[in-house]
């Protein structure tokens, strides 16, 4: 063979190796806790370390030094170059309220750059809601359908009742708990099917719009309807809000699939997620203010006039920042 | 020493060095799921047991007959929230954090975007949310068929995040193979000055003599006289016919031809132009 090195291996490996120990300790602290907990001069030595680690490993590919050698300054240039190489910069967001960067704007204007899927998830979820509402309303008995009776029946009893006794605090907590739980889980779930071509989404609207609007039109036709919508009036806006926008956000997933333009399908389903990530992070959020509204607030033995004033204010506050907020600074698709 | 498989993902580096990640199978990642997953629920246990020796506690002190108590209330309510953390934070702070998981972490596994590098806060919750599309219909059918059909084992959460798994092997420094006792002069009549060795029998000459150690004096010489004999052929060596010459061993034989192929023509310690390091970074400040 052509000599590519006049060094045999073992000088190579003399000359060489305490270099190689070095950058073996300082990625291994590295990667068991973090780049900071090196001190600054260590940090300034990684990086001429994985260079020239880097050009021992060409150096004993071309000499054709041994295997476990090569394998060895291999495994050691992999994880020195994960310690060394993070993600490619991408805009991070900040916690202002002002700028192209501010998190609190980026959500609606995300949202609004995906108006077409959104919209589509709103007819999605409240066309079933309406149906629902209206079959149960004028024939109860539908309602059994969609949701198990024995479910439907302490609901009705339990609103039947009102608001006067309140909630003990226990239960808020607990009741915290499950909507968390519960709602934050669906919406999430609603997001993730999307990626089927944005089906499991639609499904999942679906689904929940019409048990939704069943329950709301059943628990109506037995007299206890008022007190439900005094229930739900104070998170309401933040709830269902937010599992449209999952929904939505899902069905946009999805059609990246089934469209994707320019880009082969792949490219177009990962350009997307990056997309939306944001928006399911500001469903997430709105889910949890939702569940601390429904445990703490919307229980309680507040009057009724309040309650209803209260929800009626943040439902307007809600379209109005997801409508406006952000307006004029254009979000870049990546 | 493991050959590129289809198995592998090159990622050349800006240094214009390729190295290579091993993928991990399903195999692999579900038994690091099930670590995940049983130490989680394991937690999620004991606070179960906590709450309700808490609660039951706290009704027998305060003589309430309901058994129904703002403890308890706290208690579940933590739980449902634990339950929550499971299911959809758990593995995104730990990948984001770590970019591994406890059970990944017992497997030498580690999430990396598919260039190779760590995964963000970003890719890291899209992964993790996207598991409730790979979980269907059952214990991650979905999934499962997604890591099949795609080159690097990727399920729908790493293909929408562009991750995926790889092995992190810390191989060990192997020391150098040395030739001793040194040659002697009768012991190289038979080898040529340039021996040219091909891959394949420079590894399996290599690993054969890492492994001698390993064998019994006579299992290795038969072994060693194996692998002589197409040596021989193809490089032409003139071995000693009659009994009465010295001759090397079939395994030392296989040790000088390794020798002269890595070596021969090469020096210990040759004239360096190079700087030591130490010296170089002082100047520069």
């Amino acid at each position: 063979m052509a000599l590519t090195s006049h060094v045999t291996e073992a000088a190579f490996v003399a000359r060489r190796h305490k270099d190689w120990a070095d950058l073996e300790l300082l990625t291994r602290r590295a990667t068991d806790k973090s780049l900071g907990a090196l001190e600054i001069h260590e940090v300034t030595r990684l990086s001429p370390l994985y260079r020239d680690i880097c050009a021992d490993l060409a150096r004993a590919q071309a000499a054709r030094y041994s295997a476990p050698l090569v394998d060895y300054l291999h495994a050691l240039t992999a994880s020195a170059h994960s310690v060394l190489y993070a993600l490619p910069p991408r805009p991070r967001f900040t916690l202002s309220l002002r700028g192209k960067k501010s998190a609190f704007l980026a959500f609606p204007r995300a949202v609004r750059a995906h108006w077409r899927t959104m919209f589509l998830a709103l007819l999605l979820f409240f066309g079933p809601f309406l149906f629902g509402a209206i079959a149960s309303l004028s024939e109860p008995s539908f309602a059994f359908r969609v949701v198990p009776e024995s479910q439907l029946r302490p609901l009705v009893e339990g609103y039947a009742k009102g608001f006067a006794a309140g909630r003990q605090a226990g239960e808020g907590a607990m009741m915290a708990g499950f909507y968390v739980n519960n709602n934050v889980g669906i919406a999430l779930r609603c997001f993730a099917t999307g990626v089927f071509g944005g089906l499991g989404s639609a499904f999942y609207l679906v689904q929940n719009g019409l048990a939704i609007g069943a329950i709301l039109g059943y628990v109506a036709s037995q007299g206890a309807g008022g007190n439900l919508l005094l229930f739900i009036v104070g998170h309401s806006a933040f709830e269902l809000g937010a599992i449209v926008i999952a929904g939505g956000a899902g069905m946009s997933l999805g059609w990246s699939i089934v469209a994707p333009g320019e880009r082969t399908r792949l490219a177009s389903l990962q350009a997307a997620g990056r997309d939306v990530a944001v928006i399911v992070s500001g469903a997430a959020i709105m889910l949890l203010i939702a569940a601390a509204i429904e445990a703490f607030w919307s229980a309680s033995s507040l009057p009724s006039g309040l309650k209803i004033a209260f929800g009626g204010t943040w439902l307007v506050v809600v379209l109005v920042y997801l409508i406006f907020a952000g307006r004029g600074e254009e979000w870049v698709r990546s | 020493m493991h050959a590129p498989l289809d198995t592998d993902v090159a990622i050349e580096t800006p240094e214009h060095i390729v190295f290579r990640h091993r993928l991990a199978g399903p195999a692999r990642r579900g038994i690091a799921y099930l670590i995940d997953v049983v130490a989680c629920y394991f937690c999620v246990f004991v606070v179960a047991i906590i709450v309700f020796v808490a609660a039951g506690a706290s009704d027998m002190m305060e003589r309430m007959q309901q058994s129904y108590t703002s403890t308890m209330g706290l208690g579940f309510g933590l739980i449902l929230l634990l339950l929550f953390a499971v299911q959809w934070v758990y593995f995104v702070v730990w990948e984001a954090w770590k970019g591994t998981s406890l059970g990944k972490m017992a497997l030498g596994l580690r999430v990396v975007t598919t260039g190779g590098r760590p995964v963000g806060f970003g890719g890291a919750a899209l992964r993790n949310v996207l598991r409730a599309a790979d979980a269907l219909p059952l214990v991650y059918v979905v999934g499962l068929v997604s890591m099949l059909v795609t080159s690097r084992f990727q399920r729908l959460g790493d293909l929408v995040a562009n991750t995926m798994v790889v092995m992190i092997d810390r191989a060990r420094a192997a020391a150098p193979l040395r030739l001793w006792p040194p040659a002697e002069p009768f012991e190289l009549v038979a080898i040529p000055e340039r021996v040219t060795l091909d891959a394949d029998e420079r590894t399996a000459i290599e690993l054969f003599l890492r492994r001698r150690g390993t064998l019994g004096p006579s299992r290795e010489e038969e072994l060693a006289a194996m692998m002589v004999e197409p040596l021989v052929r193809r490089h032409g060596l003139n071995l000693p016919r009659t009994a009465g010459e010295r001759a090397p061993s079939p395994s030392r034989l296989l040790a000088l031809l390794y020798e002269r192929a890595a070596n021969a023509g090469r020096g210990e310690a040759p004239a360096s132009s190079r700087q030591p390091r130490e010296m170089e970074r002082l100047s520069w400040r």
